[in-house]
């Protein structure tokens, strides 16, 4: 009777031990690795709890978030050539097209597909950036245009308005410099000698890439260049900074032309300087560049599925209001509010053009560098144009 | 070691001997062999075979064969690698003297017995110490146009964002980062001269400038070598300092675009890695030619 | 300024004074020297305890002085974690360094086998090679061994350096060969002679290049950031950690200079400990007795 017992109480553990391994089994959790760079310990701290709660509510699905605190295109490319890299990881616009010719990407059409995703909410310059042909390879996460900061209080001394177009922004330079209220080394307005800050003027002139060349470009750099050259204006490293941000912070310049990045760092570094945030000057028509960064499948991932999970709900209208909180960025959704005090931000949507075009690291190299030369004078506007459309051109 | 009672028998054979010789020899470069052969000389090879393709990140660009010298010919007729070339040949030329000078006239001084000896052979060390990062970006902020260097000298010059002036900052700076290092290998040489040469000179009352031209310099002539070499290689690879005064743009008006920047662009902004390849091997080859040079100049009648 | 000289020379009118301006110059010339190498050290300490806005001001008093950034480095970002790693690193690679470059800088100035000028070239010829051209194909291969995300790859890479194989060997050849021969005919084998003789002979190169090597390996980010700065911040060294802290539009300086004089001072001490073995007369000693 007894051996009955044991052999019956050996069998019934036997049998919870197969049930508790094969439960185990169906439960087995996939890792997904996200990585990034890092554009602030708050952000990458909200980011962090952000995964958390996408963890509680998908308990099938570990994150792994790291943050690449140096060359992240340097350290992606060589992950991506031992064909072991993350399975999410941020892509600027600029490098978008250039990763998914590489093969390095995962178009995101069949996930799309196969889990019914809404991609009409995000704006469409926006998801654009990330589109090569019908193919999209990422979905943006956030977006900033630029805007116009400038100085409050030497605006009020000097008697001028708020600019909104070119003759009116000199007008306001010139009122500023002659009421003498920038000090010594300072100039009324701060012009970075980069494309990222000078294209949007071709853009309000009517001009384009595509005809890089066009009178309107050329009268457009002659413009920005002009400013440069009458002293109203000058390059952040001759008013002592590193970009036009540490110059208005520095007081060294009283209009600056930067993104929503801006506002942290003044906040942090200057929080003293009182400063308004107004919307770009326009011209012809209103011009201004998106610079927007996407969450993308790589395409050597090995847990896909679960990776689509991870990006579609960190862009879904879900976790982009959890990332919108801080105000770090504005929200590329039309379902999600970014926090207040953005609007001269966001009104610039309709005219903003996603920043990249082809040849992206050649053709930059060559554009700002010759843009140097112009400013110093040694190059002319068109030469400059016409290295830029042969760049371009590959 | 107790002299045995007998003398050591010799060997059986020179031959013998010889081979023991080497043997040992090809056992004691062993190791150091495999990790340049592995880690150095594999990718070099590498680096070699795809400069003959197009090559993405991936690997060849699928359906394209070998491009021949392709490569070759677009690197070598492209002005900005001609731009590369020469900015950075003149930065070598520039800071090579420097370095060399300041660090042997450093050493010289504290190798002498004066007050304090050890606290200059810190001071002049000192920016050496830094890691080349946090010493570009403390240099940056002293050279700024309203910075600490233009206040001195009533400029307001930003020294390394400035075309005319960009690659002779950077000559100045890493000449004051580096000839410590250079410093420390002349100081450990001069240790290796025995001072009864010292000792024969004064006898002598030979004066101090006699001295040290006469005896201590050519002396010296294996720190030489050595100085020439490795920090001629290190200038013509300089990328570090170009890369973070520039933003990475080798700007402004390509003045600071160096030759390792071209092939960190080609291989890392535009993924094109049979021009980096191709760029790579192009260097090399001046560097190797250079270097064959000084090895028939300087390091010439030293081998043992 | 050759002290033995100084006892030897014959008197001669105003050569004292004239001695004693000549010092005073050189003495000046040498405070002033040093304090141009001092001063951007003095301002990152004195950047370190003052508050972030007050950090972009050019001014000598922290105005208000606070320890904020010292505790946030300590606390916040695990500072204690990335010097036990740097240590760690920087001990392991500067060991196997001195070693293997002493072992293979002996075996090329000394030891005579076939192809040795042709493998020295080769040695030379690895100094040619930037690290940006080599880093796919040695990332590849370690990736496929699985040495990343560990220091495994790190130390393997770094075993030896060209450069201190051949300032060893360049060394070794300033050494006369009065010694080998006397162990040889004590009867010492090759490594013997290299251990107990050689090496001793050469303690001023290897305390020169284990000061460099230390302070390369401490002060090193681009290869730690590529083979284990991903995703394992308990690898993190110093660098790494820094690293943090210099982000583009948002800088924090005062953290960024507590961190840089932390990460400055082992390295300052290593230097301090070794420069002692900077002795002259090694060699004429050796060779009298």
């Amino acid at each position: 009777m007894r051996r009955v017992a044991a052999i019956l109480v050996v069998a019934a553990l036997a049998l919870v031990a197969v049930i508790v391994a094969t439960a185990q089994a169906g439960t087995k959790t996939t890792t997904v690795t996200l990585a990034g760079w890092s554009a602030g310990a708050d952000e990458d701290q909200l980011l962090q709890s952000i995964v958390n709660t996408f963890e509680k509510t998908h308990p099938g699905i570990k994150v792994d978030y790291s943050v690449i605190n140096g060359d992240y295109t340097t350290a992606m490319t060589a992950r991506f050539a031992a064909h072991n890299p993350p399975d999410v990881f941020y892509v600027d616009s600029s490098l978008a097209s250039t990763w998914a010719s590489q093969g390095v990407l995962q178009p995101l059409n069949s996930y799309i597909k196969s889990s019914k995703f809404d991609t009409s909410k995000f704006y469409p310059s926006l998801l654009g950036a990330f589109t090569v042909g019908k193919s999209i390879y990422g979905f943006p996460k956030d977006w900033s245009p630029l805007a116009m900061e400038i100085n409050k209080g030497m605006l009020g001394a000097a008697h001028a308005t708020v600019p909104k177009n070119w003759a009116q922004l000199r007008a306001a330079a010139q009122k500023i410099q002659a009421a003498g209220v920038l000090p010594s080394g300072a100039k009324p307005i701060c012009l970075s000698a980069d494309w990222a800050r000078m294209l949007p003027f071709v853009f309000q002139n009517g001009g384009s890439l595509a005809n890089i060349t066009s009178p309107a470009a050329v009268a457009a750099v002659n413009f920005y260049v002009g400013l440069i050259k009458s002293g109203l204006a000058n390059t952040p490293d001759k008013l002592g900074s590193g970009w036009c941000g540490e110059a208005l912070g520095k007081q060294k310049a009283a209009i600056i032309f930067e993104g929503n990045w801006l506002l942290p760092f003044m906040a942090s570094t200057y929080p003293g300087i009182q400063y308004g945030v107004f919307p770009m000057v326009s011209q012809k028509t209103g011009g201004n560049l998106a610079f927007t960064v996407s969450y993308s499948l790589a395409k050597d991932s090995k847990n896909k599925q679960a990776a689509w999970t991870l990006l579609s709900w960190l862009t879904g209208q879900k976790g982009q209001t959890l990332w919108m909180s801080k105000g770090l960025a504005l929200p590329s959704r039309t379902d999600v509010k970014a926090i207040g005090g953005r609007k001269n931000f966001l009104i610039a949507a309709k005219y903003a053009h996603g920043w990249g075009f082809p040849h992206f690291a050649t053709a930059y190299t060559i554009m700002n560098n010759d843009l140097s030369a112009v400013i110093t004078g040694g190059k002319t506007v068109q030469q400059m144009l016409s290295d830029a459309a042969a760049a371009m051109k590959g | 070691m107790a002299a045995a009672a007998t003398p050591v028998p010799p060997r059986n054979s020179l031959f013998g001997a010889r081979l023991r010789e080497a043997g040992w020899g090809y056992a004691f470069v062993a190791v150091p062999m495999a990790v340049f052969g592995l880690f150095f000389i594999y990718p070099f090879g590498y680096a070699l075979y795809i400069s003959f393709f197009h090559w993405g990140i991936l690997g060849k660009q699928p359906g394209t064969g070998s491009i021949g010298f392709h490569n070759y010919h677009q690197v070598i007729n492209d002005h900005v690698f001609r731009t590369a070339i020469k900015n950075t040949l003149e930065y070598t030329a520039g800071v090579l003297p420097l370095e060399m000078a300041m660090g042997l006239l450093m050493a010289l001084v504290v190798n002498q017995s004066i007050r304090g000896q050890k606290f200059w052979r810190a001071a002049f060390y000192f920016p050496s110490l830094a890691s080349s990062v946090a010493i570009t970006t403390i240099a940056l902020y002293l050279a700024a146009s309203d910075g600490l260097i233009n206040r001195v000298f009533g400029t307001t010059t930003p020294w390394f964002t400035t075309a005319s002036t960009a690659t002779w900052a950077i000559v100045v700076l890493n000449a004051w980062t580096t000839s410590g290092t250079v410093m420390l290998f002349y100081l450990a040489a001069l240790q290796s001269i025995p001072t009864d040469v010292y000792e024969a000179a004064s006898v002598d009352n030979t004066s101090t400038w006699r001295t040290f031209w006469r005896i201590t310099f050519p002396l010296l002539r294996p720190a030489h070598f050595f100085v020439l070499v490795v920090f001629g290689i290190g200038a013509l690879k300089v990328f570090d300092q170009q890369y973070l005064a520039s933003g990475g743009t080798g700007g402004p008006n390509y003045s600071t675009y160096t030759a390792v920047l071209y092939i960190y662009r080609e291989a890392f902004q535009a993924f094109d890695f049979g021009m980096a390849a191709a760029a790579g091997t192009v260097i090399f080859i001046g560097i190797f030619v250079l270097t064959v040079v000084q090895r028939l100049t300087v390091g010439r009648g030293e081998a043992a | 300024m050759a002290t033995a000289a100084a006892s030897s020379q014959p008197y001669i009118p105003g050569r004292a004074r004239s001695e004693l301006i000549r010092k005073g110059i050189a003495y000046g010339a040498l405070v002033v020297i040093a304090a141009i190498f001092f001063v951007p050290f003095l301002w990152s300490i004195i950047t370190s305890f003052k508050t972030l806005p007050d950090s972009v001001n050019v001014t000598l008093i922290p105005h208000p002085w606070t320890t904020a950034a010292w505790r946030e480095v300590w606390s916040q970002y695990h500072f204690g974690t990335y010097i036990k790693n740097s240590l760690f690193l920087a001990v392991v690679v500067t060991s196997c360094n001195m070693f293997l470059a002493g072992l293979g800088g002996y075996a090329f100035a000394r030891l005579r086998f076939p192809g040795r000028e042709l493998l020295f070239l080769l040695v030379l010829g690895t100094l040619m090679v930037p690290d940006q051209l080599r880093l796919i194909p040695v990332f590849v291969m370690l990736t496929n061994w699985h040495l990343i995300a560990s220091f495994k790859g790190y130390i393997l890479i770094n075993l030896v350096t060209a450069t201190n194989l051949f300032f060893m060997r360049q060394y070794f050849l300033t050494i006369p060969k009065d010694f080998e021969e006397a162990a040889k005919l004590d009867g010492a084998g090759y490594f013997k002679t290299f251990w107990r003789v050689m090496l001793p002979l050469a303690l001023p190169a290897i305390a020169a290049l284990t000061i460099l090597q230390f302070q390369g390996t401490w002060n090193d980010f681009f290869w730690p950031l590529i083979l284990f700065g991903q995703g394992s911040p308990h690898l993190y060294t110093i660098q790494l950690g820094l690293a943090e802290f210099t982000i583009t539009y948002q800088t924090s300086w005062p953290d960024l200079m507590a961190g840089s004089v932390i990460a400055i001072l082992p390295i300052l001490a290593i230097f301090v400990a070794f420069q002692r073995y900077f002795i002259a007369g090694q060699v004429s000693a050796g060779v009298k007795g």
